[in-house]
């Protein structure tokens, strides 16, 4: 969520409701008796109040699963999550008198902290890395297709290094490819049922193109001639392609992969230059790719903390909720 | 065959159903959303199952109370058809007495409304001002008249001036004490005894707490020693009824012992009655006095019988008395009845009087008029305060890092018994005050909330071997 | 004997010692001809261009080389020698030339056995070429369902393209590439398919070796069945339709045409298929009929509210009124009669042509056809088709079944004109004219005088309107769709300019006739009006913008021509996915919506309907069933067949097919139900059944926007807020 101005009420109305809590806080724990304690009237609603907000957060969860139903907009119940969420914790604080008591009481406590913790930084990353990946990745793609994407990218680098080599040996996914029917996503859903269809789909097939590839030009140069082109394809370009991620790959580095390039190009017939520009275009997008990976994975690996920790929070939190109410 | 994008050739490389498939992301995300809460339950349902209910306590147990620990239906009783499982009155007090405050106080308050448990290793009788202010803030008495300050919310905020020192009715108030101590004069140099060295006494040679042996400085074991007819009622005031003492000072070491003859005078104040005798007589009642003298000159002049013939010593005539014949022959009853009424009336109205006040017949004895020899005055109760403050403790135990003076700085002036050299409220609060510099102040430092006096006697329902085993 | 003067304009010379006399100006390949020496050619072809490419005719003309008989025009006194030892010997080095790069046999002659080029060959006795074969492969072209391209056969001799050009007037081929790659294209080298041609397969005739063949040559043609009844020409010649068409043409063509016969109940096609054929019905009676749910995709909540999962679901017009939507009582299907939307089931007997659609402009099939009785019937491809259309009865009688039968409910399916008096309609179906129009044609020019009303028939029209700069894409209308009318009623001017997209068929009323119309029938006149009117401010508004409009990118990406645009704030988006999620959600299970796309500065213009104001998406709907509500959005009418081609018309790939279990009798057991999947196309609805699209809805970190483009991109495009 993008902290603009636009997050300036639920500001504000988090500010006056922690103000106007503190100043409760502040007023009871000077004449309570005998302490400010959780089990007291105030202490209660403190713990209700926090609960609550706790209940609420973790209930974006649940609307995230039904986004139809309209029980407002998703957009508010980020805004409350976040600001509610947030005033949980001095709500809590309050609730518990700053103690952090018995056992359960104090794995609660620890595990709202960290709970809030982690949704604050989660929020800064949410903040600030989407810009990042706006500037940094401007090819990207749906971080869940990247795979599949990337295998299109290494097809197409295939055929436009075959375009001027000739066939490189190389294994081509060619079931993937079959099953993707040229990505003409309208046919998808029934691509699995065709089998009996069989008519349906071969207009349309014929008909797509693959990912943003060209059907290469073919000019076949000798093999002395496209060696350069070749070994750079196959001892370094491919497994890039294929493993982005691995360390010590020269082309995950923009400055060097222009190196790379520049070198092969001059090493290489004009009428090669454009293949060459096509894989150097595809390269880039690989990287790109890869930015994009890892930025996504900032950008929400830290849920993996955040959400299970929530929901055992809930759990234990209902569970001293009880236990409190009873004893 | 420059590479071009367009939206729909960006689209299609989309499977459609893509956001269906699981990610390594989504998988974790569901698979830890399951284990955490999962192991959450788990846990929780080892802790049924191990029967520790301790975790769900909300926070350890006083220190008196942390058997109690993982029982916690001990105080948690089940009321029928109500959910709520509170620490109830009832299981307090199964253990321990709680004698109510005051009867004529208008609120009764459950026990955990002063005693929070689960706070931690704390005292569970330190309660807060809060709670005693709930009340005390604007005091109402149910019936009967209030005799105490009705809006006190702290020590620092509407506690009055101790009673002890406040002036009531327009007089200051008097020390009840019938023991005429000149405190100035025992602060100074003095003589010890009639013809002893000067000698500065210090406030421990007198004082003491119950506990601490007496510093016999000042002493005479002779008299520690000696059995005595008179009971403590007779030395020390009687405590007022409605008072509410603490049940705890149980080392002795908190208040002043009343100051003993035998150990803090005995020594200087020498009870010497007759030249014919080093000895004193017993610091006791008259009766017994006279018991004494009569046998003492009764054993002397068996053993003397020369001594009947009684020669005039010049020095005692005096002037308008008719003078007594040069010698005279007694009888030896008449002697000893003579000797042992010169000697009463040296001890009556000399020696006694110089710290007691002794009446005969109602009227006090006066050093100038010879008291009629067949009767014997009565010696007034001394009437020795031990209990300054009845609706307070102190303890001078944890006051020992001061000088006596320094609170009772009277001692070095007053002159009168009837002078009160207990500290005001000014000067504990010296000290006593809120904030991080100064020492406690709350109410339960001086103040119990229970009328001890009236407590009973329980049986707990605990007891360790029964713990051991699980059992009550 | 020799002194007979040669007569002005004459030219005299000797062919193989033969005198001859020829005009001047003949070429020498002619002279021999006419005089009875045959001189071998490839490149060759009567009434085309010489343009001595093949070298074959080659002759010895008495210069320093030997020269090209085609292309080389007779001189006086010229000695030709036609087969010297030096000529057979060049010739043959040629063809050995030619052969060492042709895939022998081709398919011609594998097929025939008259592949030009090898039968030379043959002739000449070569077996085995002496030289290297090339060694890159040009590749095949299986696009066009008519005509198989094999660039190895080809021999670039260009009969096919001048052909195409001189001929037909197609102007579709051409060549292109240079050296080892050089062969023929279609258009801007475009795969034969996807291209402009239109399948006459004048080129197919034209070609001398296999290089172009028919579909039907290469196995690929109707008559695999065995229950078609394949035709040689001399058969073909003796049906009337065929008479006066040239033999070679219907020789190529054998297996384009079949004599299938359907037993009662036979399916004869399906609604939905992809098919290049027409049927032409000589005896029996069919049905036609729509299978797939004559209905809409609904999603709604259900009667409980938003506690309800939504739902998709199939409803008719009946159970659902959607807004404006058109309430014709017609379905548009590819055949001389309308399907009704109660009961949309019709009959075919004797004369009738469908698939008319289907084999002219390869659109889905419409509808399913089914045999009621024994039916016999033709099945042609296109340029079989073609050649019957053009015979005038033929023609004649097409027409006539449509007056007769369709015309009425064709009118009356526009709501405008179900008020007309059965009396009006009976002369309309005498005066009326029904106008051809092949893709490409004009139908009407701006600014001509207007003198007709026309209504689509068969097909898609193109209206434009021309502005400094270019061309204006104003609308695309499909079969029960009128235009022209404008023009009459205003100023009797056209005002826009009307194409042909694709092979189009209108029914032209006079203007005397719309005259007389309007004047009977007030409301029509009403109507009329009140839609041009709108038609009129909607282009005018629309020629305002683009005059505003700066922006290069914006232009390229197509963004002007939307009206709405889903995009998503990349400075907000954590790419969270909530927008799919809930388009899925809203939609059963099936996104409408592509989290990927194109950005315009920070924002991605992400691949939902842009509900554009050119939809093109609308072009080619076999049964007319996406069109456009009068607010402009893009509604699927209810009996979508579920073909794909908006789908796949769609440019930015915004339509997508929804799979719908539904129960449908079982063809193979009568009687029996089964279950099968049927589709519908589906594109993003807005949620119109939520009030706000849900992706918007859902977008929990206030990225996503359904925006109008221009208001919302109008800062950056300089325009600032003017008002």
């Amino acid at each position: 969520m993008h902290m603009d101005k636009t997050q300036r009420g639920w500001a504000f109305a988090s500010l006056i409701i922690f103000a106007a809590s503190t100043v409760g806080y502040v007023i009871y724990a000077l004449s309570a008796t005998p302490a400010p304690s959780g089990g007291s009237v105030v202490g209660l609603f403190f713990g209700i109040t926090g609960f609550g907000f706790m209940i609420f957060a973790a209930l974006l969860g649940a609307r995230k699963r039904v986004p139809v139903w309209r029980l407002g907009r998703a957009q508010a119940w980020m805004r409350g999550h976040l600001w509610l969420g947030l005033l949980s914790l001095p709500m809590i604080l309050f609730h518990g008198a700053f103690h952090f008591g018995g056992i359960m009481t104090q794995v609660l406590m620890w595990m709202l902290i960290a709970t809030v913790g982690s949704g604050l930084f989660g929020a800064v990353l949410q903040n600030y890395l989407p810009r990042t990946m706006t500037t940094d990745a401007p090819l990207e793609t749906i971080y869940d297709e990247i795979g599949n994407v990337r295998t299109l990218l290494r097809e197409e680098a295939d055929r436009d290094v075959e375009s001027v080599c000739g066939p490189l040996g190389l294994s081509h996914g060619q079931t993937e490819e079959a099953q993707r029917a040229g990505g003409f996503t309208a046919m998808r859903p029934l691509a699995a049922a065709a089998g009996a269809r069989g008519m349906v789909a071969p207009a349309i097939v014929a008909s797509t193109s693959t990912a943003v590839a060209a059907a290469p030009e073919i000019i076949l140069l000798t093999e002395e001639e496209s060696a350069p082109l070749r070994s750079f394809y196959v001892n370094e370009m491919r497994p890039f392609l294929e493993r982005p991620g691995e360390r010590g790959q020269a082309l995950s580095r923009p400055d060097k992969a222009k190196l790379a390039f520049t070198g092969v190009r001059t090493m290489l017939p004009a009428v090669a230059h454009s293949a060459l520009a096509d894989l150097e275009d595809i390269c880039d997008e690989a990287r790109q790719l890869r930015k994009q990976e890892q930025l996504h994975h900032w950008m929400h690996y830290w849920l993996l903390f955040h959400i299970p920790l929530s929901l055992a929070l809930i759990l234990l939190g209902a569970m001293h909720a009880v236990m409190a109410l009873r004893y | 065959m420059a590479r071009t994008r367009t939206t729909k050739k960006l689209a299609q490389r989309i499977d459609l159903n893509y956001f269906k498939r699981p990610t390594p992301l989504k998988r974790a995300k569901l698979g830890l959303s399951i284990l955490l809460p999962a192991l959450a339950l788990a846990w929780i349902a080892w802790l049924v199952l191990a029967k520790n209910t301790s975790v769900y306590s909300s926070g350890r147990m006083a220190e008196a109370h942390a058997v109690l620990a993982n029982d916690c239906a001990a105080c948690h009783v089940q009321k029928a058809g109500v959910f709520s499982q509170k620490a109830e009155d009832s299981a307090c007090l199964s253990c321990h007495d709680g004698p109510i405050h005051h009867h004529v106080a208008t609120k009764q308050v459950a026990c955990a409304q002063c005693h929070n448990e689960h706070r931690g290793r704390i005292n569970l009788l330190a309660a807060s001002n809060e709670n005693c202010s709930q009340c005390h803030s604007d005091l109402k008495a149910n019936g009967g008249t209030l005799n105490y300050a009705n809006a006190i919310l702290s020590f620092s905020d509407g506690h009055p001036e101790f009673a002890v020192v406040r002036a009531q009715g327009g007089s200051k108030p008097a020390d009840p004490g019938t023991i005429k101590l000149n405190h100035a004069l025992h602060m100074k140099l003095i003589r010890r005894g009639p013809t002893g060295p000067l000698v500065q006494l210090q406030c421990g040679n007198c004082h003491r707490p119950a506990a601490a042996p007496a510093d016999m400085t000042y002493g005479d074991a002779k008299y520690v020693a000696a059995s005595t007819t008179y009971k403590a009622s007779d030395e020390l005031l009687p405590v007022k009824q409605e008072s509410l003492p603490p049940h705890d000072l149980s080392s002795g070491r908190e208040l002043m012992a009343p100051v003993k003859f035998a150990t803090a005078c005995a020594s200087c104040h020498l009870l010497t009655f007759d030249k014919h005798f080093d000895e004193g007589v017993p610091h006791d009642k008259p009766e017994v006095v006279h018991a004494f003298l009569v046998t003492k000159f009764t054993q002397y002049i068996a053993a003397h019988p020369g001594d009947v013939r009684v020669v005039r010593d010049p020095s005692r005539d005096l002037a308008g008395k008719a003078p007594q014949p040069e010698v005279r022959i007694l009888t030896p009853a008449q002697w000893v009845a003579e000797r042992t009424a010169d000697a009463e009336q040296l001890l009556w109205r000399k020696t006694c009087i110089q710290c007691h006040v002794l009446s005969v017949g109602g009227a006090s004895v006066n050093a100038a008029v010879p008291t009629a020899p067949s009767v014997l005055p009565v010696v007034a109760a001394a009437n020795t305060t031990v209990k300054w403050m009845p609706h307070a403790k102190f303890d001078h135990q944890a006051h020992t890092g001061f000088t006596c003076i320094s609170c009772h700085t009277q001692a070095l002036t007053s002159t009168l018994n009837t002078d009160v050299m207990m500290p005001g409220i000014a000067t504990c609060q010296t000290c006593h005050a809120p904030g991080p510099d100064h020492a406690e102040s709350r109410c339960f430092e001086c103040h119990t909330y229970h009328d001890w006096p009236k407590r009973k006697e329980i049986t707990p329902t605990f007891n360790l071997p029964a713990l051991k085993h699980g059992g009550r | 004997m020799a002194t007979t003067a040669t007569p002005p304009g004459l030219v005299d010379l000797v062919i193989d010692g033969k005198p001859v006399r020829v005009p001047a100006g003949t070429s020498v390949f002619d002279a021999a001809r006419m005089n009875g020496v045959t001189i071998p050619t490839l490149c060759h072809l009567q009434n085309e261009t010489p343009v001595g490419v093949c070298r074959l005719c080659l002759v010895e003309a008495g210069g320093r080389v030997l020269s090209a008989a085609c292309v080389r025009p007779v001189d006086p006194g010229m000695k030709v020698v036609t087969n010297s030892d030096k000529v057979l010997s060049a010739r043959k080095t040629v063809l050995e030339l030619l052969m060492s790069d042709h895939p022998t046999p081709c398919a011609r002659q594998q097929h025939s056995g008259d592949c030009e080029l090898e039968t030379q060959a043959h002739a000449a006795g070569i077996k085995q070429a002496r030289f290297a074969k090339r060694s890159v492969a040009r590749g095949r072209d299986e696009s066009s369902l008519a005509i198989a391209v094999d660039h190895d056969a080809c021999i670039l001799c260009d009969r096919c393209i001048r052909g195409c050009d001189e001929i037909k007037n197609n102007f579709v081929l051409g060549r292109m590439g240079k050296g080892y790659s050089a062969g023929i294209a279609f258009d801007l080298n475009s795969p034969m398919g996807e291209s402009t041609c239109i399948s006459c397969g004048e080129c197919m005739v034209s070609c001398p070796t296999g290089a172009l063949t028919n579909r039907g040559v290469v196995g690929t043609a109707i008559a695999k069945t065995t229950d078609a009844q394949v035709f040689d020409a001399e058969e073909l010649l003796q049906i009337p339709v065929f008479k006066g068409v040239s033999g070679t043409f219907l020789e190529l063509n054998t297996g384009a045409i079949v004599k299938r016969k359907f037993r009662a109940g036979e399916l004869i096609c399906k609604e939905g298929d992809f098919g290049s054929t027409a049927f032409y019905i000589l005896e029996g009676r069919a049905q036609v009929s729509i299978s797939t749910p004559i209905a809409h995709v609904k999603t709604d909540g259900g009667a409980k509210g938003f506690f309800k999962k939504l739902t998709s679901s199939l409803v008719s017009r009946t159970e659902d009124k959607r807004d404006e939507e058109r309430r014709d009582r017609t379905i548009p299907i590819d055949a001389s009669v309308d399907l009704n939307y109660g009961s949309p089931v019709a009959e075919l007997g004797a004369g009738d042509l469908f698939g008319e659609m289907t084999c002219m402009n390869f659109y889905p099939r419409s509808a399913t056809v089914r045999a009621v009785s024994d039916v016999v019937a033709y099945e042609m491809l296109r340029n079989v088709l073609d050649i019957m259309l053009k015979n005038k009865s033929f023609r004649a009688q097409i027409d006539a079944n449509y007056r007769r039968r369709a015309l009425e409910n064709h009118l009356r399916g526009v709501p405008m004109f179900a008020d007309l008096a059965p009396d009006f309609i009976e002369h309309l179906k005498e005066s009326v004219e029904l106008q051809r129009f092949s893709p490409g044609q004009m139908i009407t020019r701006q600014g001509d005088p207007a003198d007709c009303f026309y209504l689509v028939r068969i097909g898609f029209v193109k209206i434009s309107e021309n502005y400094p700069g270019g061309e204006l894409v104003l609308a695309y209308l499909s079969r029960g769709d009128y235009f022209g009318e404008i023009g009459l009623l205003g100023g009797g001017v056209r005002t826009a300019t009307c194409t042909a997209l694709d092979h189009v068929e209108v029914v032209r009323i006079s203007g005397d006739d719309f005259r007389q119309m309007i004047e009977r029938f007030p409301t029509v006149r009403a109507g009329l009006a009140a839609v041009a009117e709108e038609r009129q401010q909607a282009n005018q508004q629309r020629m305002q913008m683009l005059q505003t409009v700066p922006i290069d990118q914006f232009l390229s990406q197509g963004l002007m021509e939307a009206q709405s645009l889903l995009v998503l704030d990349l400075e907000n988006c954590t790419r969270c996915d909530a927008c799919v999620n809930a388009c899925a959600d809203a939609h059963d299970g099936v996104t409408r919506l592509v989290r990927d796309g194109l950005r315009f500065d920070q924002y991605l213009v992400a691949t939902s309907c842009r509900q554009c104001r050119d939809p093109l998406c609308m072009v080619g709907c076999p049964v007319g069933s996406i069109r456009r509500r009068n607010s402009l959005e893009v509604i699927i009418e209810d009996w979508c067949i579920g073909c794909g081609l908006c789908a796949r018309n769609c440019p930015y790939g915004n339509i997508n097919l929804h799979p719908f279990e539904v129960i449908v009798d079982d063809p193979e057991h009568a009687g029996r139900k089964k279950a099968a999947i049927k589709q519908k196309a589906t594109s993003c609805d807005l949620c119109t059944h939520l009030k706000e699209p849900s992706c918007v809805y859902a977008c929990p970190h206030d990225a996503a926007h359904r925006v109008d483009p221009k208001t919302f991109f109008s800062e950056m495009l300089g325009q600032g807020s003017t008002k």
